[in-house]
């Protein structure tokens, strides 16, 4: 199925600019893990607000800092963040998802899905705020609340598709040869749910650097360092008086990954589901 | 609901600032200690604490806000329609253009104008809030641009300055609303129009017009009344905080986003535990319209 998958996917111009788009800052993210690229964003180097130079290209911010290193730094901040609340949330989606589609209609399964209508009853921001109390201003309380809430989602989709692949006669061959429920599920029901939770988790991904931004905005997100929802901050201020650096460089690359993630979770979607309505 | 209530109040009330060291002077008693602690409620069980939590949203009586003593049903009672008035229009716009182009979208499916409306609601979906609200200020409201409205703030005294201020955000809201809106009812409506009876409608020459509005709109109308009625409580509260604390606009948002800041508790108690009353509330009301535009489901 994988190989057919990449077949559709690598004839589809959209989806396949946006992988390309996607590994680009991939790759710019690795150089600044591993200290090739952005290592001077917090040097002062030039004076305030400089203009674009050979020096400095996207000019300075208000203290003399380069934008274009923190525009890098700041991709770095963007993966970092996206693939940890990608990744947890997406575990325990799937998780719960599986245990209340197994169970379904037990009293495991209605526990999981008042949760869930709880968690989508609180209005995020706010959570975010409490848990940045409950958690005295740790910098992992923007990450906890993410992964927190944006489970939900993902367990719904399993949890729908744990009770279809439920009926059909290969599960019911490994119930008759007397294969335990949880073993089944991890072994033969979730890997069948693997195109959803692909697709799913590169939602998730979006979701999540969109939501980093504008907690950062908002003063609940990344605490050290720097991310381009601190910059767009910054820069709130400092398009009043002329000065465009930060806002053009954090905009154009938090749009340009955001437009390669939704192109390819697009393109996955079509490419993992032959009969799906929309496109 | 109780889940609402005892989740918001577990994480900022139990887990929650204490205040008691901020009340005392340096170098406090043991005994100067307990009975502050005893003065805030904080040595009472747990569930006699959410159990005066309950009584406090049932009964209105929010307590005082911690930062000027203002009662805090007073200060909602006069920033939600600050609120409302702010969001509502790019609110209803926003999903009235939706429905529009994803009309538009599913009836010419496959051509070029539905490839035109679906590319440009992903752009439109990849541009963050923040970025939108930043763009259309350089672009409306600064010497750099148009410079045709307010920067920010809010003094309205009649539907000339209400139009004068509400633009901006307005604008703001639907375009960050619209590219997510648009996709979703395109699918919608793109299901409705494959069916069986719209088909032999089409065979009956029954005109465009006549098709979209009597017959698919009409039978699509539960997911479309879902979506709306479940994102009333989210844009309320988390659109107009963004908005409101951009615009420096005194309306609800504002007075949670200084709450989150200063930790004003009583005020994030309210706001939390109401959400959950309105979630609650848009719940029934979805349910009572069910039955309205779908008798079928009003029958056990």
């Amino acid at each position: 199925m994988m190989r057919e998958t990449w077949q559709r996917l690598k004839s589809d111009p959209y989806g396949l600019s946006g992988l390309i788009v996607v590994s680009v800052f991939f790759l710019i993210a690795s150089c600044v893990w591993s200290g090739l690229l952005g290592q001077g964003w917090y040097e002062v180097s030039g004076t305030r607000w400089e203009g674009i130079s050979a020096e400095h290209w996207f000019g300075t911010n208000l203290i003399g800092q380069d934008i274009l290193q923190r525009t890098l730094f700041g991709t770095a901040t963007a993966f970092e963040v996206g693939l940890t609340v990608t990744i947890c949330s997406t575990l325990l989606g799937t998780v719960m998802g599986a245990l209340s589609g197994w169970y379904n209609h037990s009293w495991l399964d209605e526990i999981i899905l008042w949760l869930k209508g709880v968690l989508d009853a609180i209005p995020f921001y706010l959570f975010a705020a409490a848990v940045a109390f409950a958690l005295q201003g740790s910098p992992w309380a923007m990450h906890v609340a993410m992964i927190v809430t944006f489970w939900t989602t993902t367990a719904r989709i399993i949890r729908g598709e744990v009770i279809r692949i439920k009926q059909r006669g290969f599960i019911e061959a490994a119930r008759a040869i007397g294969l335990p429920g949880l073993k089944t599920v991890f072994r033969h029901v979730l890997p069948n749910t693997f195109h959803l939770l692909l697709v799913q988790a590169s939602i998730v991904f979006v979701a999540a650097i969109n939501t980093e931004v504008i907690l950062s905005f908002l003063g609940l997100g990344i605490q050290d360092g720097v991310s381009w929802g601190l910059m767009l901050a910054e820069s709130s201020q400092e398009v009043l008086a002329g000065h465009f650096g930060n806002f053009l460089a954090a905009g154009t690359a938090l749009f340009l990954l955001l437009m390669g993630f939704n192109l390819l979770a697009d393109a996955l979607q079509d490419a993992l589901d032959s009969r799906r309505i929309v496109r | 609901m109780l889940g609402v209530t005892f989740i918001s109040f577990l994480l900022m009330v139990y887990f929650g600032p204490d205040k008691t060291y901020e009340l005392l002077g340096k170098n406090p008693t043991e005994e100067q200690i307990r009975e502050v602690r005893h003065e805030l409620g904080y040595d009472r069980p747990f569930l006699v604490r959410y159990g005066d939590y309950l009584r406090e949203l049932v009964t209105f009586d929010l307590g005082l806000s911690d930062s000027n003593g203002e009662p805090v049903a007073a200060i909602l009672a006069r920033t939600l329609p600050v609120s409302l008035a702010l969001v509502l229009p790019g609110f209803v716009i926003g999903n009235l253009l939706g429905l529009a182009l994803g009309l538009l979208a599913a009836w010419y499916r496959g051509k070029w104008l539905d490839k035109l409306v679906m590319s440009a609601s992903v752009v439109g979906m990849s541009i963050s809030f923040i970025v939108i609200i930043i763009g259309l200020q350089i672009l409306l409201c600064t010497p750099y641009g148009l410079n045709l409205f307010p920067v920010r703030g809010w003094q309205v005294d009649g539907p000339g300055s209400y139009l004068y201020y509400v633009t901006v955000p307005t604008l703001a809201l639907v375009l960050v609303t619209l590219g997510y809106n648009t996709r979703f009812y395109r699918a919608v409506m793109a299901e409705e129009i494959e069916r069986d009876h719209i088909r032999t409608l089409r065979a009956y020459g029954a005109s465009p017009a006549e098709q979209l509005f009597k017959h698919v709109l009409k039978n699509s109308l539960v997911p479309v009344l879902t979506r709306i009625m479940f994102s009333i409580p989210f844009v309320v509260i988390s659109g107009s905080l963004l908005l409101e604390s951009y615009f420096g606009i005194p309306g609800i948002g504002l007075v949670t986003f200084n709450a989150i800041t200063s930790g004003d508790q009583p005020i994030l108690k309210a706001v939390v535990g109401l959400t959950g009353i309105l979630f609650v509330v848009a719940l029934m009301i979805n349910d009572m319209l069910y039955s309205l535009v779908d008798p079928r489901i009003a029958r056990p």
